[in-house]
């Protein structure tokens, strides 16, 4: 009996980690997060780069620019003057299958000549938004980073 | 030592105890998850404001330099922190105040523009070009990848 006492003493006496302070850190960081965290979609970004200046002689592009209109309506036209062309008009569609093809043809042109493709916009001031959108991502999608608005003073 | 305070001690250590490691397991699951999953938000998103969809839009990886202006259905206009911008003045003042502290920092500045899809483009348009005068020539079309 007094073996097995003295057992019970050092057992007793054996260190041990206190985790209750862990566990308070941990629960104030999930409720932290909880708390904080808001389910929100992500935003990306469409970029586009507007032309400083006019371009000096030296600047000039040695790439005839394609011409994108977009009407008040949402229609998309390509080219300017007679050779105006107008291709996607359903606004209810995101990924402009026409208008696509015509900046893929007119890039791998662009680059296989070794010329930056280059795109000059002219955008109606009641189109919609998501219309202008959905031209900049198609020229996203396209490769192309030069593009330029032509109307940005009315 | 009496028999019977022997027993008492006795009964003492065989207590029931809450097991706690399934929670603690738990807690800790939890915990990665959010931190694994979370993710700082680049700019103050207005829930007001419904950017358009764009499926080849890049990720929103730098904060520095974004000078974020809000636009909304009806035309008008804010700033990230939802001050109103009523006149022209008022944009031209942000942009340029907001460029002259980027360029102190030497931080590009950055037009970020949150369009609400519906809105018509010639809102943004005025943004652009009056941030175009105020020195800022990089536009960043707020956008979402897909609708859902």
């Amino acid at each position: 009996m007094a073996r097995h006492r003295k057992y019970q003493e050092a057992e007793e006496g054996n260190p041990a980690l206190d985790i209750s302070s862990l566990i308070d850190v941990c629960f104030l960081l999930l409720i932290y997060f909880l708390v904080a965290t808001t389910i929100q979609k992500k935003e990306v970004d469409v970029p586009l780069a507007l032309p400083a200046s006019a371009p000096t002689d030296s600047e000039m592009p040695d790439i005839d620019p394609l011409f994108i209109k977009v009407d008040a309506n949402g229609a998309i036209y390509v080219g300017a003057g007679a050779s105006q062309e107008m291709l996607d008009t359903d606004t209810s569609i995101r990924s402009l299958p026409l208008l696509s093809q015509r900046l893929n043809d007119y890039s791998v042109g662009a680059n296989s000549g070794g010329k930056k493709a280059l795109v000059q916009m002219w955008v109606d001031g009641g189109a919609n938004q998501q219309r202008v959108i959905d031209v900049l991502n198609a020229l996203v999608g396209a490769g192309i980073s030069s593009v330029t608005f032509t109307d940005l003073v009315d | 030592m009496s028999s019977k305070l022997r027993e008492a001690s006795a009964g003492d250590s065989d207590e029931c105890a809450l097991d706690m490691s399934p929670m603690i397991d738990m807690v800790f699951l939890l915990l990665i998850f959010f931190v694994v999953n979370s993710s700082q938000a680049i700019v103050k998103q207005d829930s007001d404001v419904k950017p358009p969809i764009a499926s080849y839009g890049k990720k929103q990886d730098d904060k520095n330099g974004r000078i974020v202006v809000n636009v909304y259905q009806d035309g008008s206009f804010k700033t990230e922190r939802g001050l109103p911008l009523e006149t022209d003045d008022d944009i031209f003042e942000l942009v340029k105040k907001a460029k002259e502290e980027n360029d102190l920092r030497s931080y590009k500045s950055k037009l970020h523009l949150r369009g609400d899809k519906n809105a018509v483009f010639k809102h943004s348009r005025k943004i652009i070009a009056i941030s175009a005068k105020a020195g800022v020539d990089q536009v960043m079309f707020a956008t979402y990848v897909t609708e859902k």
